[in-house]
């Protein structure tokens, strides 16, 4: 291996050294050919001579010579020995385009030398050219071209060669960049036919295309006409004439022409019939074209004969055609919006503009008639589409032209109804549906015959307010798309009305989509009600503009935080779902999508939690338990109830109430504040009602004359008053023991009264705590002991003994239990009436005192003070008129009829006076 | 073609018939029939006949560019010199009569020598063109000029004439002596243009003629043919 690299390496230096200087050198031999260029798939030998020097010197023949292609040695079967000093190699079917071919001869043994070296190219003789053709554009010089066949891989020169029959021109050699075509530098001679052929040449042949012999006029190209002009004709609104100027070509031959136009908007042309314009002319008039329209034209030309070749097309010329009388009437409809004016109507018509295809020209007004049932007609003239009247309650008939340069339109006619015309017939089936990116409309007809037909539609949106396109279709019409800037995924409400001859029928309403898209938010769903198992979903309908299409179903997905979705469909009718079979005390989520045809959105995710217990669960339990203890808290009391007595003996003892002592029997008999305020109630009630009457029934039985007694007693009482011998037993609260009370009086005169069962009267004098007590408390003893004080003071008693007690001298009872009261309040006052008592000696003085009192007490309280004033003018009065006396009757008779009331009777004057120490 | 012509043989007496025969034996000598696929004189008539348009077309541009390179008077519109100097040029002009007198082979002959001259006194106008683009165009109006004669030759040996050999000594008469003066020599280019355009409107009228002779239908363009062998 080592050995084997180590040669080639000395091989190839003597290669590149014999190589070098062999130009140099005197070669040692040489190779035929020198250079040649082989026929591929072709057989090829070439020759290697060694020279005679050469070969002595290495001591080498023929039989050392190997060959090389591109460095590769060529197998030995392919040698031939010629001689001792030629070898010749052979190859067969040359496939390579280039082959270096060398001659080595290897001397001694081992080091290969080159000899000679040469390059095969190999390549393949030119094809003879095909479809050659000429042309001649005009004005400029001949081009011909030709296919040059296949490759020859070889450089190839292609010869345009022409001739006359008389004469040769020069050769036209094509360009090394456009093999296959050529100009000549000659301008053609028409009319003077010419033979043309191609030569194509290269190492390895030469061949020549098909003679072609033609008149170079028949081959030409003509330049287009130029300066097109297009022209209108007031008399005729559908032609346009053209004009142009021909090439020049057409002064020695005669052309032919096409012309093509089209509407400005349109994208294909029209082509006037070509045996029209089949020979040279400079003008042509294009008929039947649409009034008012902008037309564009082109021409292009070539030979009359049809040879040649068609010229590029002319710059393109436009015109306009004249207008014409509008060809059709317009749409026409109207809309009633309710009048103020009473019998009126105000009626909106409505038209739509002319396309221009049938306004044939620009509308310059519209003309409305007016025509009331049997009555004149009115003619007016609009320049807006639209045109508010108001209109009787009658039937009315309008018409409508449109008017442009050139004429009228027909009339469209419109029948308004009368007021209460009740519209019928509606159309049936009607159908809407998108097709082709149009929404489609289809209805089927009534069976009477329909002038036309009305459709109106308008988006749905809770945001704006629905306004109204329409179009208008003919009787015939039962299936039209909407003519208008429709938008995808709105809801469009269309209707159709059929308009009769007497006037528009009922209207047919759809809902339609041109396009449906998913919704673009999703339902918001809630909890209606949360159940220990179930939850009531509840969610609102989508929005219309949300929802993008016809909402068709709802899906809902629930799934607590680490369940799986569950999704449940539900009716796009419905707003409400149960989900039942819930685990209680779990976190739902919930969301949920609308689907319209088109897809679905979902709605934001709602949380819920399942209650612990049922609705109901906690009150089944409480409650029976609430009334079981009801039930035993009522036994108990009812069981305590019956058996009080036994635990009152137990727990509170019986304690005997003095208050319920039946030594005495109060009758209080106080009246109310107020009605010392009034001197009228003074006198007439005010006497009596202050009366404290001591009852003792055994006494009264024992009265023989009550009245008489009464009299008497208010005498006497005046007396004791006056003289200062009153002395109580237990005396008023607020007077001091020692102090003789008219009050204690009193009771001692009931006491007296009572001799026969001789009872005692307790009287707690003193306040608790140091406090004067408000109530006088009288306590009955049970006693029948005589009373002490009775025995020590025998005159008073006796004298009230003597004095019959009675009601009668109870005002001044009431006087000292108002004094007291005073006496709280101001116990100066108490002071100085006690002083005056004890000094005052008669009546007069009295009188006076209490005036004096009453001055004095003002300042501290009018009310009372007038009240205790009044009264004590009123007793000072007393016993000196018989009124007085009479009045003094009249409440001892009171006080009888007191007597059949309760006979336990607290002290309540002083409790109501007021007076009660605070 | 000769189905037709036998049955219109067949169809008439034994002296056409006669005829016929005679015109079928005859036939191989007619030139415009030896080729096989030739199509006639006709076309070619009609293909002069254009000819002469276009070069009548192409001499106007020509001429007015010329006239306007020899400068005034030549290019004036109502310049009308007598025409001096240019004997040797063909005349065009001839009386009507003559004209319409003339037969086939001398107006062909007349024409084809005509322009012959004409376009020997061209190439001499081209040598002294001054500028490239007047010499481009009169040297395309030579070529078609040479179409011309070429076109004339071929019509006339389509209809077996032979063509009229070229006097000895005509083309260097042409050659700009030094008699001449300036002026002179412009009269000379000037009357050049002019009778070629002459030349070239009466050619118009000849080959129109002959187009008209030749347009009959195929069997009697036959008969004529045949008439002329005879």
């Amino acid at each position: 291996m080592l050995t084997l690299k180590i040669w080639i390496v000395q091989a190839l230096f003597i290669f590149f050294t014999t190589e070098s200087v062999g130009e140099l050198l005197d070669p040692c031999g040489y190779i035929k050919p020198e250079s040649p260029i082989v026929q591929l798939g072709s057989n090829f030998t070439a020759v290697c001579v060694l020279k005679e020097k050469c070969m002595d010197y290495f001591h080498v023949n023929a039989n050392y010579i190997f060959w090389k292609t591109n460095h590769v040695t060529i197998p030995k079967e392919q040698y031939t020995i010629i001689n001792k000093t030629a070898s010749s190699v052979t190859f067969t079917d040359i496939s390579l385009l280039n082959i270096q071919l060398t001659c080595n001869i290897r001397t001694f043994g081992q080091i290969d030398q080159n000899v000679y070296g040469i390059r095969i190219i190999s390549g393949l003789p030119p094809e003879k050219p095909t479809n050659l053709s000429c042309i001649v554009n005009e004005g400029k010089k001949m081009m011909c071209q030709w296919d040059p066949g296949r490759e020859t891989y070889l450089e190839t020169n292609f010869t345009l060669k022409s001739e006359w029959a008389t004469e040769k021109f020069a050769d036209c050699k094509t360009k090394r960049d456009t093999p296959t075509s050529c100009t000549v530098d000659y301008s053609p001679v028409y009319f003077v036919n010419i033979e043309v052929w191609v030569e194509a040449e290269n190492a390895l042949g030469k061949v020549t295309s098909d003679h072609i012999n033609f008149d170079p006029v028949d081959k030409v190209k003509p330049s287009p006409p130029h300066n097109l002009s297009v022209s209108n004709s007031e008399e005729l609104s559908s032609i346009l004439k053209l004009t142009w100027i021909n090439s020049s070509i057409q002064g020695f031959i005669g052309l032919k022409y096409n012309i093509q136009y089209r509407t400005r908007d349109a994208s294909t042309w029209s082509q006037i019939p070509p045996e029209d314009t089949a020979s040279t002319r400079y003008s042509f008039t294009v008929q039947d074209l649409k009034p008012f329209t902008e037309y564009v034209f082109r021409i292009r030309c070539m030979k009359e004969d049809g040879k040649g070749f068609w010229s590029d097309w002319s710059e393109e010329a436009s015109g306009i055609t004249y207008e014409d009388r509008p060809s059709k009437a317009p749409s026409f409809w109207y809309k009633i919006e309710p009048s103020h004016t009473h019998g009126y109507r105000s009626v909106q018509l409505i038209w739509k503009t002319l396309p221009p295809f049938e306004a044939n020209g620009k509308i310059l007004d519209y003309e409305v008639t007016l025509t009331r049932w049997k009555s004149r007609l009115q003619n007016y003239t609009v320049n807006d589409t639209k045109w508010t009247v108001n209109i009787t309650n009658d039937r009315y008939i309008a018409t409508l032209t449109a008017r442009n340069l050139v004429g009228k339109s027909n009339a469209a006619v419109l029948t308004i109804p009368a007021y209460d015309f009740q519209a019928t017939r509606p159309v049936t089936d009607l159908k809407a549906f998108p097709k082709d990116n149009m929404l489609w409309v289809e209805w089927t007809a009534p069976n009477e015959s329909v002038n036309k037909y009305i459709l109106e539609w308008c988006v749905l949106s809770d945001k704006a307010p629905c306004i109204q396109d329409w179009q208008q279709e003919d009787g015939t019409v039962h299936r039209t798309y909407l003519r208008g800037n429709l938008a995808e995924s709105k809801c469009y409400l269309i209707t159709v009305t059929p308009v009769y001859a007497d006037g528009p029928g009922s209207t047919e309403s759809i809902k339609a989509y041109l396009k449906q898209a998913p919704p673009s938010k999703g339902p918001t769903v809630r909890t209606k009600k949360v159940g220990k198992n179930e939850a009531v979903l509840e969610w609102d309908q989508l929005p219309v503009d949300v929802q993008n299409g016809f909402i068709r179903n709802y899906t809902i997905f629930y799934r607590t935080i680490i369940g799986n979705e569950t999704a449940v469909n539900v009716d796009s009718s419905h707003t409400e779902y149960t989900l039942s079979s819930l685990t209680s005390d779990t976190l739902y989520m919930v969301r949920m999508a609308a689907y319209t045809d088109e897809g679905g959105k979902d709605g934001p995710e709602f949380t819920f939690t399942t209650p612990k217990f049922a609705q109901g669960e906690i009150e089944a339990i409480v409650v029976p338990v609430c009334l079981a203890f009801l039930l035993t808290t009522l036994l108990g009391v009812l069981f305590c109830f019956n058996k009080r007595d036994l635990i009152k003996k137990h727990i509170w003892p019986n304690v005997p109430d003095p208050s319920k002592s039946h030594i005495a029997q109060w009758s209080p008999h106080t009246p109310p504040r107020h009605n010392f305020n009034s001197k009228d109630q003074m006198y007439s009630d005010g006497n009596f009602t202050d009366v404290s009457v001591v009852e003792i029934e055994a006494a009264n039985d024992k009265k023989p004359f009550p009245e008489d007694l009464k009299s008497l007693d208010l005498f006497k009482k005046e007396k004791i008053s006056t003289e200062g011998h009153s002395s109580g037993i237990g005396g008023s609260s607020c007077m001091s023991s020692s102090r003789p009370s008219i009050s204690s009086s009193d009771e001692n005169e009931s006491a007296q009264n009572t001799s026969g069962t001789v009872q005692y009267s307790t009287v707690v004098h003193s306040g608790y705590r140091h406090q004067v007590p408000s109530v006088q408390v009288f306590s009955r003893s049970e006693s029948t002991q005589p009373l002490l004080d009775s025995e020590e003071r025998p005159e008073d008693l006796q004298l009230v003994d003597n004095i019959d007690s009675s009601v009668g001298n109870l005002p001044r009872q009431q006087y000292f239990k108002q004094n007291c009261s005073q006496h709280e309040t101001s116990p100066d006052i108490s002071h100085f009436e006690r002083s005056k008592q004890v000094s005052s000696v008669n009546e007069e003085d009295f009188v006076r005192l209490k005036q004096q009192i009453s001055d004095i007490s003002q300042p501290y309280g009018s009310g009372q003070m007038k009240m205790f004033q009044e009264i004590s003018v009123a007793d000072a009065f007393g016993p000196r008129t018989e009124g007085q006396v009479e009045r003094f009757e009249t409440v001892g008779m009171e006080a009888a009829i007191d007597e059949g009331m309760p006979k336990s009777y607290l002290p309540q004057t002083v409790r109501r006076g007021g007076y009660m120490p605070q | 073609m000769l189905p037709a012509a036998g049955e219109l043989a067949a169809g008439d007496s034994w002296g056409m018939l006669a005829c016929l025969c005679a015109v079928l034996w005859h036939l191989p000598a007619v030139p415009a029939l030896n080729r096989t696929g030739d199509p006639g004189p006709g076309p070619s008539i009609q293909k002069t006949y254009d000819l002469t348009r276009y070069l009548e077309h192409q001499l106007r541009s020509l001429a007015g560019t010329y006239l306007n390179y020899l400068g005034p008077p030549f290019n004036e519109p109502d310049f009308n010199p007598p025409r001096l100097g240019a004997e040797t040029l063909p005349r065009a002009t001839v009386n009507l009569d003559v004209w319409r007198s003339l037969n086939d082979k001398l107006r062909l002959t007349q024409n084809y020598e005509a322009y012959s001259h004409l376009l020997c006194y061209l190439r001499g106008l081209n040598r002294q063109a001054a500028t490239a683009e007047l010499r481009r165009s009169l040297a395309h109006f030579c070529t078609s000029l040479q179409g011309l004669l070429g076109s004339i030759a071929g019509v006339m040996a389509a209809l077996g004439y032979p063509l009229p050999q070229p006097l000895p000594g005509t083309e260097p008469t042409w050659a700009p002596g030094p008699a001449h003066s300036d002026f002179l020599q412009k009269m000379d280019d000037f009357w050049l243009l002019k009778e070629l355009q002459t030349w070239l409107w009466r050619s118009a009228k000849d080959f129109n003629r002959l187009k008209k002779k030749m347009q009959p239908p195929a069997a009697a363009v036959t008969l004529h043919l045949e008439a002329h062998g005879f």
